[in-house]
């Protein structure tokens, strides 16, 4: 109630000087999902549900000025009870045809769909890649520089992101806190004909909170402070990397984009993900197929360190160390196929059928059926 | 509801089907004074809002047509070359991310050309056959 009342402020604000023009749009992912019997996947089980990825949103942007524009984004998701919050709240300043500059509550410009990720009519899926677009650091508070223009028929465009990130994750099934400062991202696009290539580089001051790791972490710190704190994430340099490459001939498309991840001197293992999709569209019909990759096994870190000890705490050492990093490791492959129908030029219908193999535990593998309305005003 | 949704939803279609047999020749239309030689590829540009002003550096103000004209969907295939879902979702990628707003759409060709005849800064697409002389039509190739 109170986020309506500060949009309808935000509102009329703008529209209060003379000739602002305030625009409201919208639009809505209703999810729904079932999993095969006694599965599970991204929060769905074997009884159907619709409140894991449906969301709702209300955007309002107003121009200022010639140059400024005021945005806020108003997101209500299934999994967070439909309870209203606003994700984004920027101001933008236009400061040549080529340059604009924006600062508030931006999304972190990541990934190829990062930008429109919440809004499921502007691209083909029922939902983005997990294996690459689930991260928990999505947003950002901060200041965004855009440098765009093209020469001939290659298009460019130039992003510079700094800010500061907090938000809430789960690891392996357990709350965690996560707080990146200092936090530094760069992009660039292109636009050749039907090619599109990108690459992003981001790093930050990170830490965790993960209450349930601490006791495992204080044991650890008992034996020698230094191990604990090299161990833990605690204000440690974090590295994301990513590239992607698309080839879009408009009756059909392909495209690919890889992430990683990494948390220098930290329990947290080393991140890649990827995934490979391509679709036909056929008059209003997309039909779709995607193969995604999450790998975070790798042989444990650290286990070097343990030989400088004494004999008798290499044991329980070596015990904490690779415990703590165990509940990180995972590694997983989802193939999907699915199909986009266009029924009006804002109402968009899918299905698709995902087959997820858990590559270290297949007792984890599910299969999923989910299907979505898209909808965009 | 959902079947009265269907029904239009079929109509419309059907509609469209006759209508992309006559095909309609789209011509570009701006205002008299205005002396810009355009391309397809300008047009393209402008449209798809990568582009603000015309060659000769005034703003552009893009006139489009609403999603249900016959004649928007052959500018769409035919100048931006990708369907009018596909032009929508594009869009949709602009618009919640504050990079750009979508031209003003209306309803047909004489609102076109009455926007246009009213806007030195305009520039819009009409079937051929309803140009008049308040406007100017702008071969594209």
């Amino acid at each position: 109630m109170k986020k309506l009342l500060t949009l309808t402020a935000v509102a009329l604000a703008v529209s209060s000087s003379v000739n602002a023009e305030v625009r409201i749009n919208g639009f809505a992912n209703l999810v729904g999902g079932i999993t095969s019997s006694d599965d599970s996947l991204y929060g769905y089980d074997d009884n159907i549900s619709f409140s894991e990825q449906s969301l709702f949103a209300i955007q309002v942007s107003g121009d200022i000025n010639d140059r400024m524009t005021a945005t806020g984004q108003i997101v209500a998701r299934g999994s967070e009870d439909y309870e209203a919050d606003f994700e984004w709240a920027y101001l933008t300043y236009q400061a040549t045809d080529e340059i604009s500059v924006s600062a508030g509550r931006l999304r972190m410009p990541l990934f190829r769909y990062s930008a429109s990720l919440d809004v499921g009519y502007s691209y083909h899926w029922v939902v983005a890649p997990s294996s690459v677009y689930d991260v928990p650091f999505n947003n950002i508070d901060g200041i965004k520089v855009d440098y765009s223009g093209y020469t001939g028929d290659l298009e460019y465009t130039f992003q510079v992101t700094g800010g500061k990130i907090e938000n809430n994750f789960t690891l392996a099934g357990q709350a965690a806190g996560l707080e990146v400062n200092n936090v530094i991202v760069g992009t660039a696009d292109f636009t050749y004909l039907n090619w599109k290539f990108r690459v992003v580089g981001a790093r930050g001051k990170t830490t965790f909170d993960i209450p349930s790791l601490e006791p495992a972490l204080g044991q650890l710190g008992q034996i020698d402070p230094n191990l604990q704190t090299l161990m833990a994430v605690q204000d440690d340099t974090g590295l994301f990397y990513g590239a992607s490459i698309e080839y879009d001939a408009f009756d059909w498309f392909v495209a690919a984009e890889f992430t990683g991840v990494e948390i220098e001197d930290s329990f947290y293992p080393d991140e890649t993900n990827y995934y490979v999709t391509a679709g036909i569209r056929s008059g209003q019909w997309t039909p779709f197929i995607t193969y995604e990759k999450s790998d975070l096994n790798n042989t444990p870190k650290f286990l070097d360190n343990i030989a400088a000890y004494p004999a008798p705490l290499q044991g329980p050492l070596t015990q904490l160390i690779v415990g703590i990093q165990l509940p990180a490791v995972s590694e997983n492959s989802t193939t999907s196929v699915g199909v986009r129908y266009d029924y009006d030029t804002n109402v968009a219908f899918k299905v698709d059928v995902s087959d997820f193999s858990d590559d270290i535990d297949e007792s984890n593998d599910a299969t999923l059926v989910r299907f979505a309305v898209n909808y965009v005003f | 509801m959902l079947k009265m949704h269907f029904k239009r939803g079929c109509i419309a279609a059907m509609i469209l089907l006759i209508s992309q047999s006559v095909s309609a020749e789209v011509v570009m239309v701006v205002h008299p004074s205005n002396g810009d030689a355009l391309d397809s590829k300008v047009v393209k540009r402008i449209f798809l809002g990568k582009e603000k002003k015309f060659p000769s550096g005034t703003v552009v103000t893009p006139i489009n047509q609403s999603a249900d004209s016959s004649v928007r969907g052959s500018f769409d295939d035919g100048i931006l070359g990708r369907s009018s879902a596909q032009v929508s979702a594009y869009w949709s990628k602009l618009v919640f991310t504050g990079k750009g707003v979508p031209p003003k759409e209306v309803a047909n060709d004489a609102a076109v050309i009455a926007a246009v005849a009213a806007d030195p800064s305009a520039i819009g697409y009409v079937d051929s056959a309803s140009v008049t002389g308040d406007v100017k039509a702008v071969p594209v190739n």
